[in-house]
């Protein structure tokens, strides 16, 4: 290790804590609206450190009642967990081959994955009106599954983006090994592939999820009503009353950063990379 | 147990021709070493015949049946890969049983097989281990394991020792002769160590640029290198070679090398040269040649050696003496040519004399110096 200079460590530390600090800010200013009476929000000036502790919002989002708050939530958070669970399967299953194609085979096959990447600049405002009469005409509109589609084809070539790099990383001799071995192209995947490249189809999944849970503009457009709202709309709605209760707002946040936070967590061993050290000479 | 046939062989990338048609037959059991310097095809070729390259034009037999249209995984072929190719994420054990996994062995077979091949190979402490905790030279082994607990027609082995330190190699390559000894199984062996190529093979290929310049048993390239290429490549310390014209003298052909500062020397052919070749050496006569000898067939002239026809005595200056314990190497000056002779330890006391040395003809070779080809 290298001596370092006080003043340096200090530095960098004070960085970190400053990074910190923006990043958590926030949330933590989240969590203190989520629990802080209206009073407490609405007073001028602003109370940071709420008197009581009022945990009635979350009662209120997630019990269903006829036409209440919670419905809308819970169904919303429904049809979250489906698009971006059915978003993100998809985008795996179409990246897989695609990537391991792109990555096994020489030169100018490569130009392929170059122009599909390419749709990915184009802002979603460009397709936007396309994709909706497209929808419509196919009575597609408001449907959880359509909504899942749309969101596979942005995350297609991402996830076969990140996947590509990542088997590049994989010798192909350790694959021809496997061949020799007597191994069919599914066993080397099961056996060999998939496992190696573990880390990056965990972070591409993650990846994805996230980008589907979030996604505001397209689910706003494509869906109306209940059985196909997801989250960031429905939040949306929280705020688009004639009074916005900030606090209910700040509640539906923290619920709905829950589910990404869980996944995150139980990927955490497999995000941790190197796997695939060890296999051929250094 | 199988033949294997290369008919042949060429491979294409681009312009550039890699291998430029090789023909290769090798007999059940044979241990086949391809051996040339980095570059010259030797992974190549070893590919085409595991499958994993298609050649450009020819074809490889297996028991005289054609398999360049069978996939690799159903060739029946073992292969130790140059960079070892393990499966980091699996331990050493399914390492070695993945491939007697994928053929659908059972499982008390499969541990048995991997029992006992580890302990040939001494690795059977690291079963459990990743491929990631073990050295290279344990790599390597868990590699050449790995090809061993099955039983191929034909093994393929791709440098397999040139990670392991001087002793691990010297003692995997006498296992690896064991090996074969044992299982008779058809082996080709990618080197570019001659000494590994010399003590496994039942024959050599020696390869150039894509060209195999000499397909024969060990001691027949050692002896009767069929170009220069060949003869210099093989031997430690290399065959000398020595310039000349090629004369008759006194009734007798031999070789009169050129003039340096101790003067040129006349060097008869032995008998054997001359019978094998008569009218090819006729030809050459007053043209220049290269004869070239190598070090052990040089030794201290003396009053036995004057009278032995096949013997061609010089006199020469020693330039250097550098015992290596069990004899000692001598730089010699003869003509324009420099000469190392493999003297016995005490043959001289100090560097810097002329001496008189015979060198065995019966056993030198004569080259051409156009083509580089062996005339006799
Ligand atoms: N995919 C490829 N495209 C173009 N040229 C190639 C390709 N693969 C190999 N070559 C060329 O073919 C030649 C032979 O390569 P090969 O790997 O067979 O050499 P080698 O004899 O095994 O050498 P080494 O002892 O270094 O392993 C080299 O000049 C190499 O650059
Ligand atoms: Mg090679």
């Amino acid at each position: 290790m290298e001596r370092q200079n006080p003043w340096l460590s200090f530095f960098v530390h004070l960085c970190a804590l400053l990074l910190a600090l923006f990043l958590l800010t926030p949330i933590l200013w989240m969590l203190i609206m989520s629990v802080s009476t209206t009073n407490d929000l609405t007073t001028i000036p602003l109370r940071w450190m709420p008197r009581h502790i009022d945990f009635h919002r979350y009662v209120e989002l997630l019990t269903v009642a006829e036409n209440s708050a919670g419905e809308a939530f819970l169904a919303s958070m429904r049809n979250s967990l489906a698009v971006a669970t059915m978003a993100t399967l998809g985008a795996l299953l179409v990246a897989i081959p695609g990537a391991w194609s792109v990555s096994r085979s020489p030169g100018r096959q490569r130009l392929a994955l170059y122009a599909v990447v390419a749709t990915y600049m184009l802002p979603p405002v460009a397709l936007v009106v396309p994709l909706y009469f497209a929808l419509a005409a196919l009575g597609a509109l408001n449907s959880v599954f359509s909504l899942a589609v749309v969101y596979l084809s942005i995350l297609a070539p991402f996830t076969t983006w990140l996947l590509k790099s990542s088997f590049d990383n994989i010798p192909q001799e350790i694959e021809l090994a496997a061949m020799i071995d007597g191994a069919r192209l599914d066993q080397i995947w099961r056996r060999i592939t998939l496992p190696l490249a573990g880390p990056a189809l965990a972070t591409g999944g993650l990846f994805a999820f996230l980008l589907a849970w979030d996604e505001f503009f397209y689910a706003l457009l494509f869906t109306a009503d209940q059985r196909a709202k997801t989250l960031p709309v429905a939040i949306a709605d929280l705020a688009g009353g004639r009074v916005s209760d900030y606090g209910l707002i700040a509640t539906a946040g923290v619920l709905a950063a829950v589910p990404p936070v869980l996944i995150g967590f139980f990927l955490q061993k497999s995000l941790i990379a190197g796997l695939t050290t060890g296999g051929v000479k250094g | 147990m199988a033949t294997l046939t290369l008919q042949g062989i060429k491979k294409r990338y681009g312009p550039v021709e890699t291998l430029k048609g090789i023909d290769l037959d090798l007999e059940d059991g044979e241990f086949l070493v391809l051996l040339g310097s980095s570059g010259c095809g030797k992974s190549t070729l070893l590919n085409i015949i595991a499958g994993l390259i298609e050649p450009s034009d020819g074809d490889v037999l297996i028991d005289g049946q054609s398999i360049v249209r069978v996939h690799p995984k159903n060739r029946n072929i073992a292969m130790v890969f140059q960079s070892y190719a393990l499966y980091p994420n699996m331990t050493v054990a399914r390492n070695l049983g993945f491939g007697l996994e994928m053929r659908g062995v059972a499982k008390a077979d499969r541990q048995r097989a991997i029992e006992k091949v580890a302990a040939v190979l001494q690795i059977d402490h690291l079963l459990d281990r990743k491929p990631a905790a073990l050295s290279g030279g344990q790599r390597q082994r868990v590699a050449i394991g790995r090809a061993m607990v099955r039983d191929p027609k034909v093994f393929l082995f791709d440098e397999p020792l040139s990670n392991l330190d001087a002793k691990l190699r010297v003692e995997m390559r006498t296992e690896l002769k064991k090996l074969h000894q044992r299982l008779g199984t058809t082996i080709v062996y990618v080197t570019h160590d001659q000494i590994e190529a010399m003590t496994l093979a039942s024959r050599i290929a020696i390869m150039r640029d894509g060209v195999v310049q000499q397909f024969a048993a060990p001691q027949e390239i050692y002896e009767r290198p069929a170009n220069l290429y060949v003869a210099e490549f093989i031997g430690s310390p290399g065959m000398n070679f020595i310039h000349g014209e090629l004369r008759r003298q006194d009734g007798r052909i031999g070789i009169l090398s050129k003039t340096g500062a101790a003067g040129a020397s006349f060097l008869p052919l032995a008998a054997a040269n001359l019978a094998a070749a008569d009218a090819a050496i006729e030809a050459r006569i007053d043209r220049p040649v290269i004869l070239g000898i190598r070090p052990e067939t040089v030794t201290l002239a003396n009053s036995s050696t004057a009278a032995a026809p096949h013997l061609a005595s010089f006199e020469a200056q020693v330039e250097v003496l550098e015992p290596t314990g069990a004899d000692t190497l001598g730089t010699l000056r003869l003509g324009a040519d420099q000469v190392t002779a493999r003297l016995r330890p005490g043959d001289l006391q100090q560097a810097g004399g002329t001496a008189r040395f015979a060198a065995d003809m019966s056993r030198a070779s004569l080259f051409d110096p156009e083509t580089g080809l062996r005339i006799s």
